[in-house]
This record gives C-alpha cells, structure tokens and sequence, in this order.
C-alpha cells in the first residue's frame, strides 16, 4: 500500500513538472527573449466587419508595446503594458490614458479579445497551475487552473498543445464559475529562427454566435533585442507618429 | 333579537368596550400600516420610473440579453412614426448609451454616456430637476455628469476631461470634452458612473446618427401602461421588443414584494393576539351569561335566535368600530399621502433601495381600506364561532343550573 502511494505521488509529481515544462517550452515560443509582431486583424460581428493592422513589441511578461496601423482614423494609437499597468495613448485628442485593471476584460477595441489578451499581462507560466488530462500522441491536452493569488481573468484555460514544436493547437477559457466563454483555435504553424509560431488564430466568443475575431501573424521577429525606448511612458506619444 | 342585542351591549360595558376599542384600534393601525407600507413602495417605484427608466422600454431583441452595438435600433424615425398613432402616450425619446473610460488630468473611470436629446428627455426624467451646478440643456463638446463621478474624477465645471470608447462601427471614438452641468439624482451608482452628451454631438463621434440603444417612453395612464404596451408591440417591427417597467425593475418589484410579505407577516401576528384576545373576552362573557341563556331557550327561543343575538352584538360592536376606524385611518392615510412625512437623511441611509427623498408618503387607496377592514371584521366573526358552539351545547334545563 506505501509504495502504492508512493508511486502514485511520484507519478502525480512528474506529470505535474511534465506539464510545466510543456507550457514552459510554449510560453518561450511565443514571447522568446523580446519578439516582435506585424498583426493583422479581422473582426467579424452581427452587422459589421472589419480589418485592422497593427505592430507590436514585447519583452516578458512585463512589458509590451502596441501601435495600431490600419484603419487610418485609428493610426497611430498606441498601447503601452508595464508591470500589470496599461496605458492608451490617441493622437486625436493627443491624451494619454490609464487603463483601469477593472476594464482589463474589456473587449479590445471592437474584437473578441481583451486588453488582457493584447498585452498578454496574464502568463501562463507564472499565474496558473498547469496539469495534464490528456494524452494523444503529440497532442497533450494541459488544464491550467488560476493559482489562488493571480491576478487573472480567467478561472481556467484547456490548452491543447502539439508538443512536435511545442505550439498551441486550440484553447479554451472558462470563467470562474467554470462557464466556457470563448475559444482560440491556431493554424499555419511556422518557423521563425529557433521558434515555432501558430499564425492564424481564431477566436470565438461563446455567447456571441455572429461574432468572430481572426488574427493573421503576418511578420515575427525574436530575440532582436528590443531596445527599452517602447517601454517607456513617453513611447507612447514618441512612437505613435 | 336586534333590541336584546343592544340592551346586551350596554348591560355588558366591560366587554363591549374591549371588543369595540380592540377592533377600532387593530383596524385604524392597519389601515395606518398599510397605507405607509403601500405608500413607501409606491414613491420608490415612482421615483424610479421617474428618475430615468420611465414607463415603458423599446428594444432590439436580444440587446439586453446580448448587449453591445450590433442589437441597436438602427431606425428610430420608423419607431418614432408608429408611437405617434398611439394614444396614452405622454412622451418620448431614444438614448445611446456607450462605455468607456473618462479621464480627467489625474483620475481615469468607467462610465456610461449616454447621447440624449436634451429637450426631450426633460420631459421624460428627472435629469433637468437633478441639476446641482452649471447648466443642463448643453451644447456641443459639453458633458453632464452625476456628481459623484465628477467627485471621483476630481473635477469641476469648466474642467476638461477625455472619454474614450468606441463608435458603434467599433472604431476608436475619443474626444475632449468640457464639464458645463453636474446633477444628482440620489441613486448613487447611477450618479456614479453615468455622464450626458447632446445627441447631436454624440452622433457626429459616434456614428450615431437615427440609431439608439433604446426608445424610452412614458405614459399619461400608468394604469394603462400594460395595454399600451401591447399597443406598441404590435405597431413595431417583430425585430424589436417592449419591456414595461414591470420588466425592467423586476429586481426592484421583487424586493417590493417581498417587503409587503414581510409587513402582512408581522401585521398577522399582531392580529393573531387580537384575535385571541376578542375571543377569550368573548368566550367569558358568553359562558358568564350560560344561565342567561338557558332562560331565554326555556321560554321558547330556539338555538338560531340565540346565534342571532351573539352575531348581533358582535356585529353592531366590529361595524360600529370599523366605521370610526375608517373615517380616522383614512383621514390619517389621505392627509399624509397629501402632506408627507419628512424624516431628514432617510434618502441617504435607503438610497440603494430607490429612495430618492426625505418624505414618506401614505397611499390612501379606498379598495386597499376595504379590504383591511373586511379582515378585522371576518377575524371578529371567526371569534364567535366558538362560544356559539359552546352555548349550542347546552339543554336549557342545563343551561339554567349552570353557574
């Protein structure tokens, strides 16, 4: 019976650093060192449909820069994520903006996804207990539960991950009540130096049947050293031009 | 029998007085009670429906369930056309409401705006009277705010703040804006978090134009409201859905009623006692007068004549009461739905239940009088049932030897 438990504690151990250590290996293939992005976006909704265009800039979990592209009359607004605060700057009325963490799951400008999601404060590695469900072949399926003192939006999130290059196949987010909200499903995996990255990501709300958002990675760049200058309050007016 | 009922009555004092102060007491307090209780949840639904709600609501279907700019009403002139053929109605107005942030130099908040035209509104609501400072009727970039988020903004009039949203194409809307009114209405999370625009600015910034969140309505008739409702139903498109103001206060109509439930409760209790009390009283007098009755059987009269003497005399006791207690309850109910009482800082301490003033106000209704009395008159009719069975027991032979 002891060496029942013991075996079974074992096992339970490895499978949880197993677990780890996958959503270890797919955090670092999405942020790498510092990464850049060239983003397009497709918003789809009941009566309206539209596209936007945008770059961002990233370094961790801390820190991240976003300058919207496309359509013109939002060119040139700017987001700026640092240590689990957010800032918004618009050149049209050339203000800058606090964003309240009560208005982190806020839908980002007119999309399915959040503030929360564009700046990626929340880290899969640092704010959830990950646990194996699943195995099926090179598909493992990981349930990260909220750690207790996270600051997070999400009750729980059902990854499913191919672990061949170590890339997000489809994840599902639930509230803390343990409701299904929404889905993120990705395509089009390529290389990008030493990392691999899904390029098409979908995402559909669950309670908006007409609504879905679908973001196209149309340029990546790791690792090339991000200078700080676009983690700084004053990049968001400086780099809006 | 009549007569002897009322020589029975003066020749019992003690119990005709306890019988008829009883009732005239539990039923002027109860017309009292209920006229207050009536009267409180009246002025809180009122207050409601006349700080903002109004009476009757149009919306696309699926907005309140699904929210957001999609499920707006992208035709108003249509909406407006079919509620001019209405009768009933006394005005109305379309709102578009957006979220977003508000910031001001050093605090940013989430609030509501709501693009509204002015003129109208101020016949609908209470958002012109709720004017504290600066002006109501504003123009151009100029908001009006609740004062409480102008207190948490930390700004005054003439101040500058930004809000940014989105228009309802979902592209970003941001803009500078003046404060030129502040208003308070007493429900602090409206007053909170809920700022004005004139819809024709508010239209330019957020492609607004001929479109609303919803229509709001008021009628002459609240009486009439349901009927009307259905009336308007059925000359919109089947796209859009009229919600009453039953619908969208039900939490409030729920905590109504469940007040009263907890008012008729304790009211059922205080009638329980004196209830018992008419009885006891009764029940001793009767079986004090056991021989009395023996007598009157032993002479001729039959069981029913002796019924009809007790109900009778409890019969000129409760309606001689009750006509007494009506005519002081309902003055007291009519003079205090005229003249309110005013208790200072009640507004404060209840503002998260609806109450937007210091007065209390009764509800002098006739029906809800009749009513009232009717149930102090049938607990004094149930009071009898008992003694009568008891006298019915005896034989007059019986009956004459009891002591």
């Amino acid at each position: 019976m002891k060496k029942l438990l013991i075996i079974l504690t074992l096992a339970l151990t490895l499978s949880a650093n197993e677990a780890s250590q996958i959503i270890k290996k797919l955090d670092n293939n999405m942020r790498g060192k510092d990464v850049y992005m060239k983003i397009s976006m497709s918003i789809k909704s009941l009566r309206h449909e539209r596209t936007m265009k945008m770059q961002t800039w990233a370094k961790g979990s801390k820190k991240s820069f976003i300058k919207v592209l496309y359509p013109p009359k939002d060119k040139g607004i700017t987001f700026l994520s640092l240590n689990n605060e957010m800032w918004n700057y618009i050149p049209k009325i050339e203000r800058t903006i606090k964003i309240p963490p009560s208005m982190m799951l806020q839908n980002w400008m007119g999309s399915d996804i959040s503030n929360d999601d564009m700046v990626k404060q929340s880290s899969l590695v640092d704010d959830y207990n990950p646990k194996i469900i699943k195995k099926d072949a090179k598909l493992v399926t990981i349930e990260l539960d909220a750690k207790d003192d996270a600051a997070v939006v999400w009750g729980k999130i059902v990854s499913v991950i191919n672990t061949t290059h170590y890339t997000n196949v489809k994840d599902t987010f639930y509230d803390e009540d343990g409701n299904a909200v929404r889905v993120f499903t990705y395509a089009k995996v390529k290389k990008f130096g030493k990392y691999y990255l899904p390029t098409i990501w979908t995402i559909k709300p669950l309670n908006k049947k007409n609504n879905l958002t679908t973001m196209t990675i149309e340029d990546v760049v790791y690792d090339k050293g991000i200078s700080d200058k676009y983690f700084r309050k004053s990049a968001l007016k400086r780099f809006s031009r | 029998m009549f007569k002897l009922a009322i020589k029975n009555i003066f020749y019992y004092k003690g119990r005709s007085i306890t019988t008829f102060l009883l009732t005239f007491f539990s039923a002027t307090l109860f017309i009292i009670f209920v006229s207050f209780m009536h009267g409180s949840h009246k002025t809180m639904l009122h207050n409601a429906l006349k700080v903002y709600t109004g009476t009757i609501q149009i919306y696309q279907k699926d907005y309140r369930d699904e929210g957001g700019y999609d499920y707006l009403i992208f035709d108003n002139q249509k909406v407006f056309n079919s509620l001019e053929k209405i009768k009933g109605i006394k005005s109305y107005t379309s709102r578009v409401e957006t979220f977003g942030i508000a910031s001001s130099k050093n605090n940013s908040s989430a609030i509501m705006l709501t693009g509204v035209d002015f003129k109208k509104e101020a016949k609908i609501s209470e958002l012109k009277n709720a004017l504290k400072t600066g002006k109501y009727n504003t123009k151009s970039n100029c908001l009006y705010i609740g004062e409480d988020l102008a207190k948490k903004l930390n700004i005054s009039l003439d101040d500058e703040l930004s809000f940014v949203g989105s228009a309802i194409d979902y592209s970003f809307a941001a803009d500078i804006f003046k404060l030129c009114g502040t208003f308070k209405t007493g429900m602090y999370e409206f007053d909170n978090s809920s700022a004005f625009l004139n819809r024709e600015y508010f239209d330019g910034l957020f492609y607004s134009q001929n479109a609303s969140s919803y229509i709001v309505i008021n009628v002459n008739d609240l009486d009439k409201n349901n009927y009307i409702a259905s009336q308007i139903s059925k000359s919109i498109g089947k796209d859009l859905k009229v919600y009453t103001w039953q619908d969208l206060m039900k939490s409030m109509v729920e905590l109504v009623k469940v007040d009263s439930i907890f008012g008729y409760i304790s009211m059922a209790l205080f009638f329980m006692v004196i209830f018992f009390v008419i009885l006891i009283y009764g029940f001793i007098n009767i079986s004090s007068r056991v021989k009395e009755f023996g007598v009157l059987k032993s002479i001729g009269l039959r069981d029913i004549d002796i019924d009809k003497i007790l109900i009778y005399e409890i019969l000129i006791l409760t309606l001689s009461a009750i006509v007494i207690a009506i005519c002081l309850g309902g003055s007291i109910a009519y003079y205090f739905e005229i003249n309110p009482i005013v208790i200072e800082g009640i507004s404060d301490m209840y503002k998260d239940y609806g109450i937007i003033s210091d007065t209390v106000p009764t509800d002098f209704d006739i029906f809800t009088i009749f009513w009232n009395v009717s149930l102090i008159f049938s607990l004094n009719i149930l009071s009898l049932i008992y003694p009568i069975y008891y006298v019915r027991t005896f034989t007059p032979v019986e009956a004459m030897r009891h002591v």
